[in-house]
């Protein structure tokens, strides 16, 4: 277990306590540090949806409001309320994915041979991420991000949705094909 | 597995972007905030926050030196101040004073 610096620890402690006190400045304060982290936390996992993002952010500023008086610093104060971000994130992931049909195995595409371990070395490849996301239907995307973005496995996601592990690698097998596809079209200038 | 690998960096590729919240957005949420947190009781008072080393903006310091009661000390006076108006509303709004979370959220 990693032992946090005391001063850390104390300083969040007391920037809580504040809070809690209903102090404007320290609520202030508050806002100023973690926004930027929640923000680019969630941004990402909803890509390349914009709209659901900044409802998520307050969504996750006014539950740590409410529920800051549990917090006793056995964390930093932003590992925290990232821990809220990552549950408000996957609740919007697990409404997406319940509500549509999954792939039968007669459905799956044909594994895609080229190999892609060199794509990374691109620059652009930050810009396609966004691009190709964009370009896929939602159930795929979602399966993508919640499996990669937020290192959930086929079979924790199953749990959450109520589907199997093999039904969810099923998704997720037929999502990587398609943003291969999208990819080397990319690269093929397309 | 290759595949496996290959994702995982992708998603790494957009953890370590610094990317920041608009400067509006955070207005927003402090506002928010403010709210929510009125709704359960009064602010802290200026004399308060003051005694626990945080500075106010120049409209805070004349209501925090008035021998005023306490529920004028809890008023959040950024409800009727045009800084937050400008805050919420423009990003990187031109205002400039010390003190003002609404001018501290501006991402210059």
């Amino acid at each position: 277990m990693i032992k946090l610096s005391a001063s850390i620890v104390e300083t969040d402690l007391e920037l809580a306590r504040a809070v809690l006190k209903r102090d404007r400045k320290a609520s202030a304060e508050f806002v100023q540090l973690y926004s930027d982290p929640v923000y680019r936390y969630i941004k990402f996992r909803m890509q390349p949806r914009i709209e659901p993002v900044e409802d998520l952010v307050q969504e996750v500023f006014l539950t740590a409001w409410k529920s800051l008086g549990k917090y006793q610093g056995t964390s930093p104060l932003r590992v925290w309320i990232l821990g809220i971000a990552r549950h408000k994130v996957q609740d919007y992931y697990r409404q997406v994915l319940r509500n549509m049909p999954f792939p039968e195995d007669a459905e799956d595409l044909k594994a895609n041979d080229v190999p892609m371990e060199s794509l990374l070395n691109q620059r652009q490849a930050e810009g396609w991420i966004a691009e190709i996301l964009a370009r896929l239907p939602e159930d795929d995307r979602t399966a993508l991000l919640w499996r990669y973005w937020e290192k959930r496995s086929a079979e924790e996601i199953g749990t959450e949705i109520g589907r199997t592990a093999k039904a969810v690698e099923r998704l997720l097998a037929r999502a990587r094909e398609k943003f291969k596809m999208e990819w080397q079209r990319k690269e093929a200038g397309q | 597995m290759m595949d496996e690998k290959w994702f995982e960096e992708i998603a790494q590729l957009e953890d370590e972007s610094t990317t920041l919240a608009p400067s509006c957005l955070k207005s927003r949420l402090y506002s928010r905030l403010i709210e929510e947190q009125e709704l359960d009781g009064p602010l802290a008072s200026l004399k308060d926050t003051v005694a626990a080393g945080r500075g106010l903006c120049v409209f805070e310091k004349l209501i925090e030196i008035l021998p005023a009661q306490a529920n004028i000390q809890s008023f959040q006076y950024c409800t009727v101040c045009h800084a937050r108006v400008a805050g919420e509303r423009i990003e990187n709004a031109p205002i400039y004073w010390a003190n003002c979370p609404y001018c501290e959220f501006q991402n210059r």
